[in-house]
């Protein structure tokens, strides 16, 4: 009885958890105001990441493609990053972010965008858009290197670099959410207005979920402004929700310009917030208050009500983004349930010295796998194959087929979940979060319960 | 025919050459767009790449096969579970997606091992499955990996399994079109004549160019097997990897997408003495001419005329039913490819709406050939469109629903303009003659969506009507219509169901008495390379 | 007179780019094979002589030939009262005008690629 780390058995990946580093870089880009990334590669880099990005929100981003074809590939493809960014800035008046973003094709063939980016402002900006206020700047993100996790993180870490400028105090606090969903960002503003804390969010992302206006003029689009970014430097300290996205930022301020840097706890579950509610009153002196008292109070009612009759011993898999993954299962244990699989997704090496992940090393006491560069067949192949036994799963729609099959009902949750509708509307974190949570994988097990006539009765009096 | 310049585009003029206007008296002698070049950075094109059209249109709805790219996980991840090419064996292909996952240290030290690990493991995993395609990504290209030197080493060491291998980078080609050219021509050049086939009927055919899009080929498998006709491979929706080997031996091609394989038919023709015969499956009319053509082939076009009777006589009222609803209405046509063609004419023709654009992706100028003789005068052709073209189309046109895929079917929406998925469909399969009404179903519930009405409504301006609980689909449609359409005697609302695949996939022997009940066991299908 | 002929052939020529696709096969030399055979067939029908494809291939242009020519009955009844010499006028223009729109008159670059 005993909780092991162990790297996935196999070379090959059958049914990845993540996509590639691109992808991470192109969800930082669109969260940024009067921005539009070039990915500088294939066609299909952009193009799929757009149409993921749209089959989770339902909505399209702007994203714009280098287009690099067949010479491109032999001769260097730089002239088309050029040719991209003007042709971008002549039909986009308002835009004055473009990230430049590389893929595996472009860093393989050796493209210097850094040098690049350099002559473009000393070039094409000067010559030719002197009136406009224009930001170029460099990410290098090969899709042979970590995951979209690691090109999330590095991103928001290149564009505060790129931004983050030194004047007087702010007296802000910056709030790296990582990778989360507009209904994340709600949940998390509304901890922070609580709490009477003046925060830059890093990215307000609420617009994600965008309106279908009477006028019918709406781009859905990010809402972090370039003054935000700049400020990040003047902020008095930053935590990073999220270790793996956002982390290096908060870290790269530290070292920078002397931000304190916390990192986490993923807000999830109510111990999760409330640890981040200390967090919040250790950096600001302001104290918790009664309202956050009662809001806690009617998530742990709710939470009551479910844990010890319904979630006990539910034996559960996790997979998805680390943090995401690590948070549900602490969540989980508090409601009883016995995580029993966890899936990373990449091959990070610091998972294995992750305090969490030794927390759970050393006190959890029944079977429980954590698999670190791990795929889906992983959980599949021991349901099939091994008789692992699962009362539910909690991971994105990808693996939507393992529950399908396998008849294990399963709770939508992390990045993408196109196949329930709106999920991105509700959070995961906070204590809203956690009722949330609990109840959808009550109301899934209650559904499963149904379907399978499995103590279905029990449900008419509780 | 006239050029046509966007307003958006008048900075980037090699763009007029894209875009023509289908004018009075005008023909494709007189302009064309330009198709399949080099598509402009920082456009916002709709393109894809070449490994997407080789492995995901092409390679992936081969449904018996592990599909394995060989490359970072991201290439892999992409492309999964974007499509709806269904199969009967389960969606095998759908549900397992394979990648090397190509690390740095790979890029530096080569990748051969880390391939030749992986096809072991897969076919471990799946020890039923003993065919596997290998596709190559822009990483793999680069680095010079052989990947056909592996596939022909595990070959010789797992003497049942047989592999295929597709060099399509994405950045081989402007689009993923280079992607559909080079499977075909590998296909042909690596797999057909490799396996000698079990024939089993006097009429052979191969179905080109068919991807199976929520069951199409079953529907147009089913009226084919009713004929008697064998289908002895589809490229490649539901088609399997061993009949498509054997593609040498069938009678007739029978092409459906041209855009993505008529490369293929091209070639059986020249190596093999094989006739292309370019079909429609949309639509009542071009269906029954072509399921004509095949009857006529083979010599058994009354087989043909009976479906023909039969499907007609139960499905045209309902279409009609629609068609009265539809009349007028503006759509554009803004697929990929082929369907740009397929429908551009029959819709106006049976469902009477107006097409106002055409536009194609990743199409060549052949299927502009095609789209614009089809479409009627006034209509916008549109090559490689980009996200502004596309939303400066729209508020000149005042589609009232347009045909594309799901990400631009969003930023339609949020200028109110409904859209149906042109390439995974909405609630179809919309092939065959009840396919053809599901399509008609599907647009009239775009177009009459009471919710789509409230969207054009500001409450802050408009007089809000306070005596109204609701508003049905025919409130809106049927506003307008005499009574002696409203309630027309003999037509119809859609009746079938939800899912029309199962009782296909349900049918036995005895359902096709055209098709020999007794066929000799020692026809066995064989390997011959 | 003359102008009856080319509304005609244009009639006849329009039904083809509407509903047929063989005439857009992929390279030139496609395309002058499938316009000769099919049109030539479908001449031969109309004007009612016996028709026997030789071989498979000449069989898939032959069908196409019967579906035209039973559609050119079917839409444009005019033509059954032509005769052998005025039919023969008629679907030459036809063919002389779908050659010029396909293939002469194409601007289709990927007309006179050497590869398929």
């Amino acid at each position: 009885m005993a909780c092991n780390v162990m790297e996935k058995p196999r070379a090959g990946v059958i049914n990845p958890i993540f996509t590639c580093q691109p992808a991470g870089a192109q969800f930082a880009s669109i969260g940024i105001k009067d921005c539009i990334g070039i990915v500088h590669g294939g066609q299909g880099c952009v193009m799929f990441v757009r149409l993921i990005f749209s089959q989770h929100f339902k909505e399209s981003f702007e994203l714009a493609s280098s287009s690099v074809h067949e010479e491109g590939a032999v001769f260097g493809a730089l002239r088309r990053v050029e040719e991209g960014v003007d042709v971008l800035l002549m039909r986009y008046p308002h835009v004055k972010v473009i990230p430049i973003i590389t893929t595996c094709s472009t860093e393989i063939i050796g493209d210097d965008i850094d040098g690049l980016v350099i002559k473009l402002n000393e070039g094409l900006l000067k010559e030719k858009y002197s009136d406009r206020e224009v930001y170029l700047v460099p990410i290098h993100s090969p899709s042979f290197v970590g995951s979209m996790i690691s090109g999330y993180d590095s991103a928001v870490k290149d564009i505060v670099k790129y931004f983050a400028t030194k004047e007087e105090p702010n007296g802000k606090v910056n709030l790296f959410t990582g990778w989360v969903n507009p209904g994340d960002v709600t949940a998390l503003k509304h901890l922070l207005k609580e709490m009477d804390i003046d925060a830059t969010v890093l990215f307000e992302i609420e617009e994600f979920d965008s309106p279908l206006m009477p006028d019918g003029q709406h781009v859905s689009h990010g809402e972090t402004t370039i003054e935000d970014l700049q400020s990040t430097a003047n902020a008095t300290a930053s935590i990073a929700l999220n270790r793996y996205e956002g982390g290096k930022a908060a870290q790269y301020l530290e070292q920078e310009f002397n931000v304190p840097a916390t990192l986490g706890p993923t807000p999830i579950g109510i111990r999760n917030t409330d640890s981040f509610l200390q967090t919040l009153k250790q950096i600001t002196g302001k104290p918790i208050s009664p309202s956050l008292v009662k809001e806690r109070g009617i998530a742990v009612d709710a939470l009551t009500d479910l844990a010890h009759m319904f979630l006990a011993e539910k034996k559960v898999a996790i997979y998805g983004n680390p943090d995401l993954v690590i948070g549900l299962a602490q969540f989980c244990i508090d409601l009883e349930m016995k995580p029993v699989l966890l899936l990373l997704g990449d091959d990070n090496p610091f998972y294995v010295d992750d305090p969490r992940i030794k927390e759970l090393k050393e006190n959890v006491d029944w079977d429980m796998d954590i698999v670190t560069n791990a795929d889906l067949w992983v959980m599949e192949d021991r349901i099939k194959n091994t008789g692992l036994e699962l009362d539910l799963i909690l991971g994105h729609s990808k693996g939507r087929f393992s529950s399908i099959d396998h008849k294990i009902p399963m709770v939508r949750v992390g990045f993408p979940t196109y196949d329930r509708a709106g999920m991105f509307r509700h959070p995961v974190v906070g204590y809203a979060g956690a009722t949330w949570l609990a109840e959808e994988m009550a109301n899934a097990l209650f559904t499963d319960m149904e379907y399978k006539g499995n103590r279905e009765w029990s449900l008419n009096v509780w | 025919m006239a050029y046509h310049e966007f307003d958006c585009s008048t900075c980037i003029p090699e763009r007029k050459k894209h875009a023509v206007l289908k004018g009075p008296e005008e023909t494709l002698a007189d302009a064309l767009p330009a198709g399949y070049l080099s598509t402009i950075p920082g456009s916002i094109s709709e393109r894809g790449c070449a490994y997407c059209g080789a492995k995901h249109v092409i390679g992936t709805p081969m449904k018996d096969v592990i599909h394995i790219s060989h490359g970072p996980v991201g290439c892999t991840y992409d492309t999964w579970q974007t499509k709806r090419y269904i199969s009967d064996n389960d969606n095998f292909q759908l549900k397992y997606t394979f990648a090397t996952d190509m690390k740095e240290k790979h890029v530096i030290f080569g990748a051969e091992k880390l391939l030749k690990q992986n096809i072991l493991e897969a076919f471990k995993a799946f020890p039923n499955i003993k065919r596997m395609s290998i596709y190559q990504t822009c990483a793999s290209a680069l680095i010079g990996d052989d990947i056909s030197a592996i596939a022909q080493e595990v070959m010789e060491e797992l003497p049942d399994v047989d592999i295929f291998v597709c060099n399509s980078p994405g950045f081989r080609g402007p689009s993923q079109s280079g992607g559909h050219h080079t499977i075909c021509i590998a296909w042909l050049n690596d797999k057909v004549g490799t396996v000698e086939p079990k024939i089993t009927s006097d009429y052979v055919i191969n179905y080109v160019g068919e991807y199976n899009i929520q069951g199409d080929q079953e529907v147009m498998q089913d009226y084919f097997k009713r004929m008697g006709i064998q289908v002895l491979s589809t490229f490649t929706g539901n088609g399997s990897y061993d009949d498509l080997r054997a593609m040498h031996r069938a009678h007739l091609n029978v092409l459906e997408c041209a855009r993505s394989s008529e490369y293929l038919c091209n070639e059986l023709r020249v190596r093999y003495g094989i006739p292309r015969l370019d079909i429609d499956g949309f639509g009542f009319e071009p269906l029954s001419a072509s399921l004509r053509k095949v009857g006529l082939f083979f010599g058994i076009e009354d087989r043909a005329e009976e479906i023909i009777r039969e499907e007609t006589a139960r499905w045209k009222p309902e279409l009609d039913w629609y068609k009265e609803r539809l009349h007028g209405k503006k759509v554009c046509l803004w697929p990929g490819g082929s369907k740009l063609w397929h429908w551009a004419h029959v819709i106006h023709e049976e469902m009477g709406v107006e097409v106002v654009s055409v536009y194609t992706k990743f199409g060549h100028q052949g299927d502009m050939e095609k789209g614009i003789s089809r479409a009627e005068e006034g209509a916008l052709a549109i090559d490689d469109p980009n996200e502004l073209e596309s939303l400066e189309a729209m508020y000149k046109l005042k589609p009232d629903c347009i045909f594309t895929g799901k990400r631009p079917g969003e930023f339609a929406k949020k200028i109110r303009v409904p859209y149906l998925n042109a390439h995974g469909y909405h609630n179809g399969p919309w092939k065959g003659f009840e396919g053809w009404v599901r399509f008609a179903r599907d647009i009239y519930n775009a177009i009459y969506s009471p919710v789509h009405q409230l969207a054009m409504v500001d409450i802050s301006k408009d007089e809000i009507p306070t005596d109204r609980g609701f508003v049905t689909r025919r409130m809106l449609s049927d506003k307008n219509l005499g009574e002696e359409v409203r309630n027309a005697p003999g037509l119809r609302q859609y009746t079938g169901k939800f899912d029309l695949i199962p009782d296909l996939r349900n049918k036995t022997a005895k359902d096709y008495p055209y098709l020999r009940q007794d066929a000799p066991e020692e026809l066995e299908q064989q390997e011959t390379a | 007179m003359e102008s009856l002929m080319k509304d005609r052939i244009e009639q006849l020529v329009n039904y083809i780019m509407k509903h047929c696709l063989w005439q857009f096969h992929s390279r030139t030399w496609d395309r002058e094979r499938q316009n000769r055979e099919i049109l030539t067939k479908t001449l031969e029908i109309l004007c009612d002589e016996s028709v026997m494809p030789e071989d498979r291939l000449d069989r898939c242009h032959w069908v196409d030939a019967v579906v035209l020519a039973e559609s050119y009955r079917k839409h444009y009844p005019w033509i059954n009262n032509l005769s052998t010499v005025e039919i023969t006028s008629l679907m030459k223009g036809v063919h002389a005008r779908i050659d010029f729109l396909t293939i002469t008159g194409s601007l289709n670059l990927e007309l006179t690629d050497e590869h398929y």
